[in-house]
């Protein structure tokens, strides 16, 4: 057990420590060297953490859906783990987008929270996901919850499309007066030097992911390694 | 034997069961009955206000109606085992997805062809020609509520604190339907057709197709004795 | 039909119900299931009606491996837990016709008034099961797979609730199963009653098989190996 695992622990330090320099660059170029935003100003900075966090937030769901679907059809533990793991990691990036849509908020519009679309969104992720993780441990028996919990990480990716449509229309269709528009997608005219911020910022958001799902992951592993082991000793 | 032959075989035996007991049907009448009360006392609305909030008022109470029958869906088979001797049958698990759907969504609908009327007369309104339209959009948010209820239902049969988790896990994967139901009515109400609020109806109706699609595909995996 | 089972196991969390479990069984079978409380005979059945996955191994019905998932073999497999599987607040008539269709059997009126009548419950078949006794539960349970007739039928404890008629209906029933090549697996802790019905005997104990002969009249070894097991003798 031992062996294989010396080559896999190096891989994975080196990935953290990618992760790390990625993101020092990224933060570096998005907080020195880019301009600021034209209208928003130096707030808009925290664009280089919100969107690479999001967009690694839907990444994970989206293996969340795979493991799931992998789960069922083969029933290796493998893919519950995965599923668990970007279940878990999943929730932690969404939290984060919401603390930094929120501390982009408040200077931006005046208050901590508002209900347009891309809060909204977001905030309904949270809580599925969350409710994912409750629902695994409701649930005794470990097979059991993993085949729900798998059965929900399906039916909750594919209802996030409908999600946004009922959303972004609802918010598009009763759009209140005065409001400023930070759903702009940062690629209209904008500064390449911000482009490239961005980039690295997500790729370096990309590896921690990476680095941190592979994390739990083992830790997920470790713990069915100990339910085995207690299980083949056990009378 | 077929899909539909087996969905309408344990259909007619849960209609059988809750027309003796009437345990489902009567607790949802009541309830929702006395949420109406409840809401009328809450929200002390002038006359012109309350077509407005009439849709959410009404959704609300189908939500927290609905989420008592799901509570309640397996309970004839939580009996002898009963669950055991359908699992051990050769019964097609989603025949048993749409044939729970399927009671919920009577029971469902027996409880709002009540509610609804019944609200328009206690809250005063006058719009009563209105109300065909309504029910339409009811039962298309009904049958996306007691599809995706089904499969939570199922899932958390057997979790801690089940009466709390289903809601937890249902209510926000419901917010389409939600949206779509609320706004549609109140389209409805303030224009007096749907016009616009078409394409909430087609999102209705797909949701209720995709999840309808989806839990009979998926049902052997929910539910596992 | 041939049933057998391949290293069958089952663990409940860290604990060990069944173990290295291989058994074959031919048609015409009448198997006694004896073993102390908790010895994994319940588990054992449930295993072998697909109502439990195992943890390793595998049932098989003529070579086809047999799991919860499937469907195709069911019709011929039949349970009976003395009160169980009936609905309450169906009438006896009612739960035998439910049934009946829910196996692809004949659901008329005749044949639902023969099987009553066969077990002296036509004069109860428009009550409530809910009305009935343990006793007459069992005897419906009786009715019901006599009306079913599965190729394969496992029994959990009948003797516990039956009456002495009641127990000539069971016995007279299972007799007649094996008669027409059906296999007939029957765990209970009457031992003398099953020893007498029965064409063989397996003993589990503490999850594993101890003993798996054909009756022998005198039968010492099976007086020695469940001896073991009993400090004061058998029966």
């Amino acid at each position: 057990m031992g062996q294989s695992a010396q080559p896999i622990k190096k891989r994975r330090g080196i990935l953290g420590a990618l992760a790390l320099i990625a993101i020092a660059i990224g933060l570096y170029w998005g907080l020195v060297v880019a301009p600021p935003d034209a209208y928003q100003g130096e707030v808009q900075r925290i664009m280089y953490l919100h969107l690479p966090s999001i967009l690694t937030a839907y990444l994970s769901y989206f293996l969340v859906f795979i493991g799931s679907g992998m789960y069922l059809w083969k029933r290796e533990k493998r893919d519950d783990i995965l599923a668990h793991s970007a279940a878990e990691i999943g929730v932690l990036f969404t939290a984060l987008t919401i603390i930094e849509g929120s501390i982009w908020g408040r200077p931006t519009w005046g208050v901590w929270w508002t209900w347009d679309a891309r809060l909204t969104l977001t905030a309904i992720l949270l809580l599925i996901y969350t409710g994912y993780l409750m629902l695994r441990s409701l649930i005794e028996d470990e097979s059991r919850a993993a085949s729900a919990a798998a059965v929900l990480g399906i039916i909750g990716f594919l209802d996030i499309p409908l999600i946004h449509m009922s959303v972004y229309w609802w918010r598009t269709l009763h759009q209140p007066p005065s409001i400023l528009q930070p759903n702009k997608p940062p690629w209209e005219n904008v500064d390449p030097s911000m482009l490239i911020a961005l980039t690295i910022s997500f790729v370096g958001f990309l590896l921690l992911y990476f680095y941190l799902l592979s994390l739990r992951y083992r830790y997920g592993e470790m713990r069915y390694e100990i339910k085995a082991r207690r299980l083949a000793q056990g009378s | 034997m077929t899909l539909v032959k087996q969905t309408a075989l344990l259909l007619w035996k849960d209609l059988r069961l809750e027309l003796r007991r009437r345990e489902s049907l009567m607790t949802m009448f009541f309830f929702g009955t006395l949420l109406l009360f409840v809401f009328h006392f809450s929200f002390d609305l002038p006359p012109d206000r309350v077509a407005e909030m009439t849709p959410a008022l009404l959704w609300l109470a189908f939500l927290f109606t609905g989420t008592l029958g799901l509570a309640q869906l397996f309970n004839a088979e939580r009996e002898n085992h009963c669950l055991d001797a359908l699992l051990l049958s050769p019964l097609d698990r989603g025949a048993l997805f749409l044939a729970k759907t399927g009671f919920n969504l009577v029971l469902m609908l027996l409880v709002e062809v009540v509610v609804i009327p019944l609200f328009w007369i206690l809250f005063n309104l006058s719009s009563w020609n209105l109300l065909p339209q309504i029910f339409l959009v009811s039962l298309l948010g009904t049958v996306g509520f007691c599809s995706l209820g089904t499969l939570m239902a199922a899932i958390t049969l057997r979790a801690r604190a089940r009466e709390l988790l289903l809601p937890l896990i249902l209510f926000p994967l419901m917010i389409p339907v939600i949206l779509a139901t609320i706004r549609c009515m109140e389209n409805v109400l303030r224009v007096g057709e749907f016009g616009e609020a078409f394409a909430w109806l087609r999102l209705l109706l797909g949701f209720d197709v995709i999840f309808l699609t989806v839990g009979v595909l998926i049902f052997d995996h929910v539910i596992e004795s | 039909m041939h049933l057998s089972t391949e290293k069958l196991a089952k663990a409940y969390g860290f604990l060990w119900a069944l173990r290295d479990v291989c058994l074959d069984f031919e048609p015409g079978d009448l198997t006694a299931l004896l073993g102390p409380n908790g010895a994994g005979k319940t588990t054992l059945l449930r295993l072998l009606a697909g109502l439990t996955g195992a943890t390793a191994g595998t049932v098989r019905f003529d070579g086809a491996e047999f799991a919860p998932g499937s469907i195709e073999l069911r019709h011929k497999i039949g349970f009976l837990a003395p009160a169980d599987h009936l609905y309450e607040h169906l009438t006896a008539a009612e739960n035998l016709r439910f049934f009946a269709s829910l196996y692809g059997r004949p659901g008329d009126t005749a044949a639902i008034e023969d099987n009553l009548t066969a077990v002296n419950l036509a004069a109860r078949g428009d009550e409530y099961v809910a009305n009935l006794s343990s006793g007459l539960k069992c005897r419906l349970s009786i009715a019901k797979w006599r009306l079913l007739q599965p190729e394969f039928l496992l029994l959990d404890e009948p003797y516990g609730v039956l009456d002495g008629s009641g127990v000539d209906l069971l016995e007279d029933f299972l007799r007649a199963q094996c008669a027409h090549g059906g296999i007939v697996v029957i765990a209970s802790h009457h031992i003398a009653r099953a020893l007498q019905l029965c064409t063989r005997a397996v003993i589990l104990h503490q999850g594993r098989v101890t003993f798996d002969e054909r009756k022998q009249q005198p039968w010492p070894s099976f007086d020695r190996a469940f001896g073991e097991f009993l400090p004061r003798g058998d029966s």
